[in-house]
């Protein structure tokens, strides 16, 4: 964890200082080149051009001087500031550095941007998996102060961003913890925590409340499932809540229809979508945002077992549709019918976003870059796509139409959860799902198994865990609390 | 099957198609043949759960007090819903139910709706184009089908106030339909019969309506430096050849063309990196992006559209051999940059990409399309409803898609975004052939977008739609054509003078 603050005046024996392409010196640089020094190094040093991932740390006398290549003023922007930020956050993170001031001269929004970019690149899986650290790999660089002419403005910018921040980190957290770690019961623990930020958690009694569809999915276990209800209501009582939804599947085996071993540990993942979700309300307590949000996260481990859903097997959920499950691994859409259905009745929401590591065909459809979007609502389609955008988490539309009802029709069953014939079941669980979502709610479904993990390091976090959706869900849930 | 329209009258024999609109709203024809016999429809609807939806239909066997063998009732939907395309489907399902029913005469009676977008003439003209399209059958080889198997139906006549407006309204539907029937036949005929040098000479046989057709073989195209195409073909006995066809409608010679690129592998058993025996037949049928381009200028000639354009397809054959080339090769296309094959069965786009370059490099178009059946992850992407649209243009993507609505070839823009193109890195070439299963038809559509210059460019990738599994309301099972007609459509509105 990188503790990061502002400051009017560099201070300690470490400053990183900003160069365009040119070379051009920022006030800063140029202040600090009076021997002619950094001159002399950008002279000589090819692979420094002042492009935007251009990083290059010069021991000098009095400390380290850290050149970072801002790119050209033009087109400046705020992605472009975060990548800077994390790579900056990056190249030193274990260089012995352990305070870094960042005196890059530019406006305090630009600068909080920066700061985002090295706090979003600040995190790693936890070190309690290993009995002792690497001591080559430690972090030394702990802390970060930006340099700036108003760290007032930096922090008030920097206060909603450092939420999302903190929030994609729980996120990342559980998406790494191993299924043993985090079964159904510890995650609902882990989420009772966040009731120390305001956050009502309701561990839905699912004795009362009947969601047959996620009993089905986690009748295999010896784990139970669970439903969680997280309730952050800054706005007025009157509002009618954002209604988020996750798939939270611990463990996905792939039930009786198991799963080949080969990659079977990543399925650890399969509750990316919840844990998103939890991360999205977290961040909306954190920012004391005046909007009432609801995270509601269907949770259970799909395990083969005597006790398990067979296919086959028939299962009235709590919409009172019926569905025929004939593939025990394509179980995610199962939980989530009930918990759509589930929260459209109780919480009547103005819109709903449901978030899930759902199928393999969006990765062949969309690869790892993008997640797939699907929904009943062209304007709400338009927010989170720009939303996406403006946080990189980019989304890209794909069909939600009734042309694929035919393709879900059993031969016993109101639905079938899934065609067994190689197509388009990206497209095929939309569609399923959006039968339990009732019409006059805006709905949109996000399928991330694309993108909840990267596959290398990037400049805004490590290989693994990227907690992809709370960015662009708080980011929408933001513009939308203004309206 | 024929067509023709007739002046209102009811038939004297063989069968008669009504309209009855949504809750049994009965059309002006239809109240005539009620009262003329006594109330027949009227107690057929009573009893029956016919309602007038969309696709519902009733037949009557021999219906008492009419001269016609068979009465069809087809439902319309309701009036506000009433557009070209649902007079297409109309006509299309009304013909599927009497093509064999034994009658040689099928008539279609057509009224003016009131509060409806379409006149009469241009709903008669539609149901006509859509029959035709639903008649298209390739039975060539079928040697001993029982003659009751076989269509009855000779003639199709529609009859309304104003005839004469229907046919011509009609007239530019009959190109397009000759067109899309080239298509049909060229993908459904077996690859022993359409290899690289019958299509070729297939092609060159529209010359007779006066398109200009070039075709280069391996000898010139080596010249040219078309290393990508021609490693395709060289396992294969078959000479691998390019066709270049040139309609030139437009009144100026020199007008820039719109240019349409297919790929035309005859047949693609994946070379050395051969597919998996089970559906490999299929692979006939990797030629329909040619195919497509080939019944388009087929069309563009006949109804001699006042527009320039040149279609260039590649065609091969993708053997394995002792001669084919080897995943691992590297070749160098016509454009210079160099290409690893790491799959041999992703041969689609090496051959785009010499066509491509060829053609954007030789005729400077206006814009650019291509098609073709390129990856199997667009039928995971987007199953076999839409075509995968990719495009350097948001213009050209939105003329492209407006096409598509209104001819019901719906198409779905695709990202190409830049984080795919590093997917095809290669460690010794300029890039690699293939970009992992992930994400496939994105990184084939950035392949080939290192092939196109600044050229406006729309990349069709038809691999989920060239080929029907089931009947739809104009396209029986098997070859579609999917593409003829929506790039008729994008000219007709955007490219050519009015």
């Amino acid at each position: 964890m990188l503790s990061i603050g502002f400051t009017v005046k560099a201070g300690t024996d470490a400053v990183a200082v900003g160069v365009r392409p040119g070379p051009i010196l920022m006030p800063t640089a140029q202040a600090a080149d009076k021997t002619g020094m950094i001159s002399r190094v950008l002279a000589g040093a090819h692979n420094f051009a002042g492009e935007d991932d251009d990083v290059l740390p010069i021991c000098t006398p009095s400390g380290w001087l850290v050149l970072v290549g801002l790119g050209e003023a033009d087109g400046q922007n705020a992605a472009r500031l975060r990548r800077i930020g994390g790579n900056l956050f990056q190249t030193l993170a274990e260089d012995g550095i352990k305070h870094l001031d960042v005196a890059l001269d530019l406006d305090p929004s630009e600068t909080a941007e920066v700061a985002y970019g090295m706090r979003l690149r600040a995190w790693r899986p936890a070190a309690h998996y290993r009995s002792k650290p690497d001591p080559e790999t430690v972090w030394t660089l702990v802390s970060a102060s930006l340099v700036t002419r108003d760290p007032v403005a930096c922090e008030t910018s920097f206060g909603p961003l450092a939420a999302r921040a903190t929030a994609a980190d729980l996120a990342r957290d559980l998406v790494v913890a191993p299924a043993n770690e985090l079964t159904p019961d510890a995650f609902v623990k882990r989420l009772q925590d966040l009731g120390e930020q305001g956050i009502d958690v309701e561990d839905v009694d699912l004795r009362r409340h009947r969601l047959p569809l996620l009993q089905a999915v986690g009748q295999g276990s010896s784990h139970p499932p669970r439903l969680v209800v997280l309730r952050w209501m800054g706005g007025r009582d009157k509002d009618r809540p954002i209604v988020l939804v996750g798939k939270g599947i611990t463990f996905d085996a792939g039930g009786l229809s198991i799963k080949p071993a080969e990659d079977m540990e990543e399925m650890k993942g399969d509750m990316a979508g919840a844990a998103a979700v939890a991360g999205a309300v977290y961040a909306a307590a954190l920012r004391r945002a005046r909007v009432n949000v609801v995270g509601v996260l269907a949770i259970a481990e799909n395990m083969p077992s005597g006790t398990a859903g067979r296919p086959g097997d028939v299962v009235v959920g709590h919409a009172g549709l019926s569905v025929e499950i004939i593939d025990a691994d394509a179980e995610g859409r199962l939980i989530l019918a009930d918990a759509l259905s589930f929260a459209a009745e109780r919480f009547k929401p103005r819109l709903m976003i449901d978030l899930a590591t759902l199928t393999g065909a969006v990765e062949v459809a969309l690869g790892h870059h993008r997640a797939g979007l699907f929904c009943s609502d062209d304007l709400l389609a338009e927010s989170l796509l720009a939303a996406g955008e403006a946080e990189e988490e980019p989304l890209w539309r794909l069909p939600l139409t009734e042309v694929y009802d035919e393709a879900l029709k059993s031969a016993v069953a109101d639905l079938r959860n899934c065609v067994w014939e190689d197509g388009p079941d990206a497209l095929h669980a939309a569609r399923f799902l959006q039968h339990f979502v009732p019409e006059q709610v805006p709905w949109a479904h996000i399928d991330i198994a694309g993108v909840s993990e990267a596959e290398e390091d990037g400049p805004l976090g490590p290989e693994g865990a990227t907690g992809f959706g709370i960015r662009l869900l708080d980011h929408l849930v933001a513009d939308g609390s203004k309206g | 099957m024929k067509i023709s329209f007739a002046k209102a009258a009811l038939p004297a024999e063989g069968a008669l198609v009504v309209g009855i609109l949504e809750n049994r709203e009965l059309s002006a024809t239809a109240q005539q043949i009620d009262r003329q016999t006594g109330g027949l429809i009227s107690r057929a609807l009573a009893a029956s759960r016919f309602e007038g939806k969309k696709d519902q239909a009733l037949l009557l066997v021999m219906p008492a007090g009419l001269d016609v063998s068979r009465l069809l009732l087809a439902g319309l939907g309701k009036v506000a819903d009433i557009d070209a395309q649902a007079a297409q489907n109309f006509g299309g399902n009304a013909l599927a139910q009497l093509l064999t029913a034994g009658d040689q005469l099928v008539t279609i009676a057509v009224d003016e709706f009131p509060g409806s977008s379409l006149s009469a003439a241009d709903f008669a003209a539609n149901a006509a184009c859509g029959a035709k399209l639903r008649s298209y059958r390739f039975d060539k080889y079928r040697t001993k089908e029982k003659k009751e198997d076989k269509p009855s139906v000779k003639k199709l006549t529609v009859s309304l106030a104003d005839s004469a407006a229907a046919k011509r309204a009609f007239a530019p539907f009959e190109s397009v339909i000759d067109g899309v029937f080239l298509t049909r036949d060229l993908v459904s005929e077996p690859a022993n019969v359409i290899y690289p040098e019958s299509l070729a000479r297939e092609a060159k046989a529209l010359a007779e309506i006066g398109v200009d057709v070039e075709i280069l073989g391996e000898k010139q195209m080596k010249k040219l430096g078309m290393g990508a195409l021609l490693a395709v073909g060289q396992g294969s006995e078959k000479e691998s050849h390019l066709v270049v066809l040139r309609w030139n409608g437009a009144t100026d010679d020199a007008e820039a063309p719109v240019a349409f690129i297919g790929k035309g592998v005859t047949f693609d058993s994946g070379g050395i990196s051969i597919k998996p025996a089970g559906g490999m037949e299929e692979m006939k049928w990797d030629m329909g992006g040619s195919a497509v381009v080939i019944g388009l200028l087929k069309a563009l000639a006949l109804r001699k559209a006042k527009v320039n354009a040149v279609g260039v397809v590649g065609l091969v054959e993708n053997m394995p051999s002792g001669t084919a080339q080897r995943p691992g090769d590297v070749v160098t296309s016509l454009s210079g940059q160099t290409i690893e094959v790491i799959n041999t069965d992703a041969e689609g786009r090496l051959v785009l990409a010499d066509a491509l370059w060829y053609a954007q490099d030789r005729f400077k178009p206006r814009v650019m399309v291509d098609l073709a059946t390129l990856t199997g992850a667009i039928i995971v992407a987007l199953g076999d409803h839409y075509a995968g649209l990719f495009s350097n243009d948001d213009d050209l993507a939105t003329r492209l898609q407006a096409a598509g609505k209104q001819v019901a070839e719906p198409l779905w823009r695709m990202p190409l975004d830049e984080p795919y193109d590093k997917l095809i890195k290669s460690d010794i070439a300029d890039m690699k052939n293939v970009g992992g299963r992930e994400g496939g038809s994105i990184t084939a559509a950035m392949f080939l977008k290192r092939f196109v210059k600044d050229t406006k460019w729309a990349h069709l990738d038809i691999a989920g739609v060239a080929w029907a599994k089931k009947d739809g309301p104009v396209t029986p099972k098997g070859a579609t054509a999917f593409g003829v007609r929506l790039l008729d459509r994008l000219i007709a509105d955007n490219y050519e003078q009015k």
